[in-house]
């Protein structure tokens, strides 16, 4: 019986050292991809070998980094670490919620940056203010305040509404309010996405109508648009921090104004097309970045059919891009910023275009915390 | 380089011991050696220099004490310096700025701190090669002639950077002499892995949760939740340290080497007393043999045991760390030491086992609270929040939140702390042979998986440290 046993237990040592070798083989055997598709990120190359950086342990800190990134099976791995946290009875991995009806739910962080956030708005609205156009701020709640019902129990959440209450009141920029508009569309439509942490076309069209009516416009009906599903296998920046395969797919849905013109000019790629979106995407991982072909400091979109002569400077992160299609009706131009890429800043912009008649500020709470490239808003 | 690292386990371990199995044994002590000396220059690349002097330092000090073979009074002047050099680079390097600050303070001077950063390891390996020179001085070890062997001693990766402290008289012998087996092989691979899994799955997990618990805003915690949190920066520290304890074994059995236990299930304690015979057994007996014997220990009387004890335990705070915590909690350890030996121990003892259980969790819990903050005001306002009077009360929301993410997490560490494990093997000893090969089939299965859930907590990489990696 003892000898069975020993049997046995040299057997496992055996098959945990083969384990351990087979990955290590595989290792160096297997070709090293520099973007990871479903991570949507740039793998760490192999860090650069000096005195300097054996000195300050760089070079060793890349080497761990470079041997985890590309460590065989990665994806897989990450999924069974997501798994056996949801056996394990978690509801909360990697700052992301499991929530109710497949969703999930990035975590709001409590903001470190107030400060120096509502002070930009600040500085940027005294520049401008006497110019003459109508400056607003359009903040925008995430899932987990409109969603909050679908959060699991007891999740404890920073308070982003009073945060947000805060903000607007310091920075002392005219308020639009979309979080009526998105509760009231909620049980309707499906404002966010499962797996990624931007809204929807029908989030950004909720908060659109918001914004017209708080600034006079009068809204295009969304049944007079022509509704397009351009996917329905997106698995977007949430779904990647899990790599769950089974977590479900998000279907993705534009809208388009047959009847605009369009002239849409990429300042920084000097590239100009007639489309919001660039459906080149649709073959990628990350198909948010349809919207507006993704990042670009400054983006000028030109509508010859626009219901008015008004010019807008739009100064936003990612979420406005899904919202760009609703408001290109009403803008004979607009002027897309982002403050991330533009570094010059929009104030002297606007000084330097009299023709811009409006200006919208509009961030999600959660990015406006982490955006500090914001400082150059003004 | 951390033993639960993809670097470490993937390749600087496999290769080693490729390399090392493979040599002539002639050759086995400069390859292990070489991979020290990696394993250590991985993490500390400049102060490799200090390990190299210190055990120069002591290899040379050894030699002459051998030299002047009768003559006590010159031996002891050899034993003096190399005492002196291990505590002043120990005293320069982690207690230089800890020194500033009180002088600072005192007189109200403005002496800039030194800033150096803490050298790894070095408060492990100075109390090693402390050990041989006093050992060598009271003939209880045999000279080591080739410097090369002193400093595989001192270096050996296995136990190099976090213990356990492993003292020449250990391992004098296998030094020059050791079996090299297949059990060894068996054996220590099942015990690293055993450490591997309780460090990656069990430390830092339990460590998340207190990381979140004490992140939480000042007075947002109820003192459930404090005590939630307390509880698992004790399981954390057990798990990380112990698993080290477990790793080095393990690999010190691959490669020939019985180091000795450093844990013995010390969360399953009975009284303070016992708990100091089950944790860290590696340090706590370093200062009875090294500190405590040599000033009387309880042979001089009451007043000088008393003594005896507080010297011990300032000495065994201050060894944690250089702040004000890490010597009240060793203090605090003096005194309920002192309180058990002299006043309540007796009593304690006649408890049913439970609350005496209980007893010791609860110092042992509270204790290690002192243990983690070093900053005075926060110590402060977490052990208001452990009482409730911080602001949100005995009982809130938030417990539940991390209760029920956790649950499983903290069940599972709290049976392992305990001497569940032996208990059940030797519980299944009865069952039938057919039942013993299937249970040894069923633990391979765990192994395998366990492995595996570890590499990809590995692969994802985002919370992993080494708690006594800097003392």
């Amino acid at each position: 019986m003892k000898e069975n046993n020993n049997k046995i237990q040299s057997a496992t040592a055996v098959i945990l050292a083969v384990f351990v070798l087979a990955f290590s083989c595989a290792f160096f055997l297997m070709e090293k991809k520099e973007f990871s598709e479903s991570e949507n990120r740039y793998l760490s190359a192999f860090p650069e070998f000096s005195a300097e950086t054996l000195k300050n342990g760089d070079f060793m800190e890349g080497v761990q980094t470079y041997l985890a990134d590309h460590f065989p099976c990665r994806d897989m791995f990450m999924g069974i670490k997501a798994e056996a946290e949801i056996a394990a009875g978690k509801r909360e991995i990697n700052g992301i919620y499991i929530a109710d009806d497949g969703y999930l739910i990035e975590a709001y962080k409590a903001p470190k940056n107030t400060e120096k956030i509502v002070g930009n708005f600040q500085k940027f609205y005294e520049a401008v203010k006497d110019e003459d156009v109508s400056v607003s701020l359009l903040l925008v709640p995430t899932a987990s305040v409109i969603y909050a019902e679908k959060l699991p129990s007891f999740a404890q959440e920073p308070d982003q509404m009073g945060e947000r209450e805060a903000i607007y009141a310091r920075s002392g920029l005219p308020k639009i309010d979309c979080y009526g508009a998105l509760m009231d569309k909620k049980d309707e439509m499906q404002l966010y996405y499962r797996t990624d942490h931007h809204w929807t076309s029908y989030g950004a069209y909720a908060a659109y109508t918001a914004y017209c009516e708080q600034t006079g416009i009068e809204p295009v009906m969304l049944e007079d648009l022509v509704a397009k599903e351009v996917s329905a296998d997106f698995r977007g920046t949430i779904y990647s921090k899990l790599n769950d395969g089974r977590m479900g797919k998000d279907t993705i849905t534009v809208f388009e104004n047959p009847e605009n013109q369009l002239t849409v000019f990429y300042t920084d790629t000097k590239e100009t097309t007639d489309s919001l979106y660039n459906f080149a995407y649709l073959e990628k991982k990350d198909k948010y970045s349809l919207f507006l072909d993704n990042l670009h400091s400054l983006i000028e979109i030109t509508n010859e059919t626009a219901d008015s002569e008004r010019e807008l400077v739009l100064i936003k992160d990612s979420y406005a891009n899904s919202m760009v299609p609703f408001l290109v009706n009403h803008f004979k131009k607009i002027y897309v910023f982002d403050t991330r890429y533009y570094k010059q800043g929009p104030s002297s912009f606007v000084k330097e275009h009299p023709e811009v008649t409006d200006v919208l500020i509009l961030y999600n709470m959660n990015t406006i915390d982490t955006d500090l490239g914001i400082g150059g808003i003004y | 380089m951390v033993f639960s690292s993809i670097p470490f386990l993937f390749f600087f371990l496999p290769a080693s011991l490729i390399l090392y199995y493979a040599a002539p044994f002639k050759l086995k002590n400069h390859i292990l050696l070489a991979f020290s000396l990696v394993f250590y220059a991985w993490g500390e690349p400049v102060y490799i220099i200090l390990m190299l002097f210190a055990s120069a330092v002591d290899y040379t000090n050894g030699r002459f004490m051998d030299k002047f073979g009768a003559d006590d009074r010159r031996r002891r002047i050899f034993l003096c310096i190399s005492v002196m050099i291990n505590l002043s680079m120990l005293g320069f390097f982690k207690y230089a700025d800890f020194l500033v600050e009180i002088v600072n303070g005192l007189f109200g001077s403005s002496i800039k701190p030194l800033g150096l950063g803490l050298p790894v390891g070095i408060s492990f390996f100075t109390f090693q090669t402390m050990s041989y020179s006093i050992d060598l001085y009271r003939r209880e070890v045999k000279v080591e002639k080739n410097y090369l062997t002193y400093l595989t001693y001192v270096s050996m990766f296995p136990q190099l950077i976090a213990g356990p402290i492993v003292r020449f008289s250990t391992v004098n012998e296998e030094l020059h002499e050791r079996t090299i087996d297949w059990d060894g092989f068996v054996y220590g691979t099942l015990r690293f892995m055993q450490g591997l899994f309780k460090k990656v799955l069990l430390a830092n997990n339990t460590g998340a949760v207190w990381e979140a618990i004490k992140g939480m805003e000042t007075g947002s915690a109820s003192a459930a939740t404090a005590w939630l949190g307390a509880m698992c920066f004790t399981l954390q520290l057990y798990f990380d340290f112990s698993a080290y304890s477990d790793m080095a074994i393990g690999m010190g059995r691959m490669l020939g080497f019985h180091y000795m236990e450093n844990f013995c299930y010390p969360l399953s304690a009975v009284s303070v007393t016992d708990f100091w015979r089950r944790w860290h057994i590696s340090l706590s007996t370093w200062f009875r043999d090294y500190v405590y014997i040599p000033l009387g220990g309880n042979r001089k009387g009451a007043a000088k045991q008393l003594r005896n004890m507080f010297i011990v335990w300032f000495l065994t705070g201050l060894w944690h760390g250089a702040a004000w915590n890490f010597i009240i909690w060793g203090l605090y350890y003096g005194v309920l030491l002192a309180l058990e030996k002299f006043v309540w121990g007796e009593r304690l003892s006649r408890l049913p086992s439970f609350l005496r259980h209980l007893y010791a969790v609860v110092i042992v819990v509270f204790g290690f609270v002192i243990f983690v903050f070093d900053d005075m005001g926060q110590l402060g306002a977490y052990i208001s929040s452990m009482f409730g009077m911080a602001g949100n009360g005995l009982f809130g929301e938030e417990f539940l939140w991390y209760a029920a993410n956790n649950g499983l997490l903290l069940a599972v560490a709290i049976v392992l702390a305990f001497p569940f494990y032996p208990f059940v093997k030797e519980k299944l000893k009865k069952v039938g042979k057919r039942g013993q090969s299937l249970l040894a089939l069923g633990s391979m299965a765990g192994y395998v998986g366990l492995l595996l859930l570890t590499t990809a907590y590995l692969v994802n990489d985002t919370y992993n440290p080494f708690l006594y990696f800097r003392f």
